[in-house]
């Protein structure tokens, strides 16, 4: 049996004090295995990004626990890479120098560094794009950037913040392709937010659905779609029948809402 | 028939000619239009002088304007006729000295201090409360103030200047460093950045653009400051041969020395905006 890479207990996340007091997330327990993809599907609101937050060390949980192979979370760091749905890259550095800052913070020689990110670059397809500023690039290129800046810090685990939610459909199939390529490529434990049913199946082993308000774990869905996987099996029969289990979870939460 | 949309060289170079020559004129006619006003001005006010519709010694006509600069800028030095004869350049550098000492220290200050204001809220709560009760009292006001302290001395000059560069230098530098971006911040923390870090290559880059609009505004303030201030607290610099040519009446060495003020403001703007292209570069994308 595989290490937990991330392990959350008793998590509840509240905003706020007294009647105005927002509950974000109550009562979530979630292992992840090390290598496994995961995405957290679910409505606007249902507490998806914050529980990646948690994870990333950008908020603390009110009461329960977070850990990453077994270390308590406390401050962000380079172990949990982040992927930002707006890419948030430094408008002032150009490409090269946006995906080699996480080296830079650490010290690395050039000559420890040069050779992978050349490589995660090429594996992004942003060759001869080294030397482009973000504000010349589209929005999808912008998160193969965020992509390859989080490749490079050789992280424990990738957390994704819905990173395609912003792009139109066909450059999204485009990322999601690619993203399956990496991920062929290098295995890494991943928690990937998104709303988008057909995104989660593609992309992962197990699909959280979230319902919100509290934003609880509703349903936990295993996707046995063999790989290396291609965004073809968006079409195949397989691939309708999980989408229509998750609908009709997600059908009976807004019933039961 | 050639291919739709395509041109041969020479009807290529047969479209574009009389083009070219729309353009040059256009360019020609606007420019025309700027000067105009200016111009005309300069037109009217010399015809009133020579009309003798204004006594000379009260405006002296742009011509004469100019002969008082020549000699001003080029005359012997150290004649007793002419006390201002030959000294421009001396004038204009003791200035433009002291605006280069007190800027410099307002940038020293200012800009660490700005950062410090718009980053952590110890510092803005220590710092910025004093700095804004401080603010509207005039840098004017504080004339007899710098020349008790500091006497008939360069340093009086200097400590004006850097006060009322201060300012606009500590407030947009705040400002900028407040507005970083919440998810560049995170991203950096997440790739593993310091607080140091954070501060020298996050804020900092990021509120260059805010730091470089205090910065334009301080130098315009600082140049008001050299001239209130030598005027009043020291012996010599623009500012002072200004109020001295007016009490001995010599107003075509006042207004010489009037547009010679605005030169060097505007000249040295131009360096501020220079180094702002260069440093700023990402954010000029769009007008390459």
């Amino acid at each position: 049996m595989p290490e937990n890479a991330i392990l959350l207990r008793d998590i509840q996340k509240r905003y706020g004090e007294g009647a105005g007091a927002v509950n974000a997330l109550d009562g979530i327990d979630l292992a992840i295995a090390e290598g496994e993809f995961v995405a957290m599907l679910g409505p606007s609101g249902c507490g998806k990004s914050t529980l990646m937050n948690l994870v990333a060390g950008f908020e603390a949980p009110t009461a329960g626990r977070v850990s990453v192979f077994g270390q308590p979370v406390g401050k962000p760091g380079p172990e949990r890479a982040v992927v930002f749905q707006e890419a948030a890259l430094f408008p002032w550095l150009t490409v090269w120098d946006n995906i080699v800052f996480s080296a830079k913070l650490a010290g690395t020689p050039k000559a420890a560094y040069g050779e992978r990110a050349r490589e995660f670059i090429a594996a992004v397809g942003l060759g001869g794009f080294e030397q482009h500023l973000p504000d010349q690039l589209s929005g999808g290129m912008k998160q193969r950037v965020g992509i390859a800046r989080a490749l490079l810090m050789d992280p424990q685990v990738l957390l994704m913040d819905e990173p395609f939610g912003a792009l139109d459909a066909q450059t999204r199939l485009q990322m999601q392709a690619l993203l399956l390529s990496i991920w062929d490529r290098y295995r890494k434990t991943v928690v990937f937010i998104t709303h988008d049913i057909d995104e989660a199946i593609l992309l992962a082993d197990t699909v959280y659905v979230m319902s919100a308000r509290p934003g609880r774990i509703r349903t936990r869905l295993p996707i046995d779609l063999p790989r290396p996987r291609s965004v073809d099996l968006v079409t195949d029969q397989s691939f309708n029948a999980l989408r229509r289990r998750i609908f009709e979870e997600i059908r009976g939460d807004a019933a039961h809402a | 028939m050639k291919a739709a949309g395509r041109l041969t060289t020479q009807q290529r170079s047969a479209v574009s000619a009389p083009r070219v020559v729309a353009v040059r004129w256009g360019r020609l006619i606007r420019t025309c239009q700027t000067l105009l006003l200016p111009i005309v001005i300069l037109a009217l006010w010399e015809l009133s002088g020579r009309l003798n519709l204004i006594p000379a010694g009260l405006l002296p006509p742009p011509s004469r304007v100019a002969v008082g600069w020549w000699a001003w800028a080029f005359g012997p030095a150290g004649l007793g006729l002419n006390p201002y004869s030959g000294t421009w350049a001396g004038n204009v550098a003791f200035s433009g000295l002291r605006v280069f000492e007190g800027f410099g220290v307002a940038i020293l200050v200012g800009v660490p201090l700005g950062i410090l204001i718009g980053w952590s809220r110890l510092a803005a709560r220590l710092v910025d409360p004093t700095v804004q009760a401080l603010r509207p009292v005039p840098i004017t006001a504080w004339l007899p103030f710098s020349i008790a302290i500091f006497g008939i001395r360069d340093i009086g000059s200097i400590f004006l200047i850097a006060l009322g560069a201060f300012y606009p230098i500590v407030i947009n530098s705040a400002h900028g460093a407040r507005d970083v971006g919440r998810n560049l911040i995170r991203a950096a923390e997440m790739m593993g950045a310091s607080p140091l870090q954070l501060l020298w290559r996050v804020a900092f880059p990021a509120a260059l653009p805010a730091i470089f609009t205090g910065l334009r505004i301080g130098l315009g303030i600082a140049w008001t400051a050299v001239i209130v201030s030598e005027m009043v607290a020291v012996k010599s610099g623009l500012g002072y041969v200004l109020w001295d040519a007016y009490y001995v009446g010599r107003m075509d060495v006042v207004i010489a020395d009037m547009v010679s003020i605005g030169l060097a403001g505007f000249l040295s703007d131009l360096v501020i905006v220079l180094i702002e292209r260069r440093a700023l570069g990402w954010k000029h994308l769009h007008r390459r």
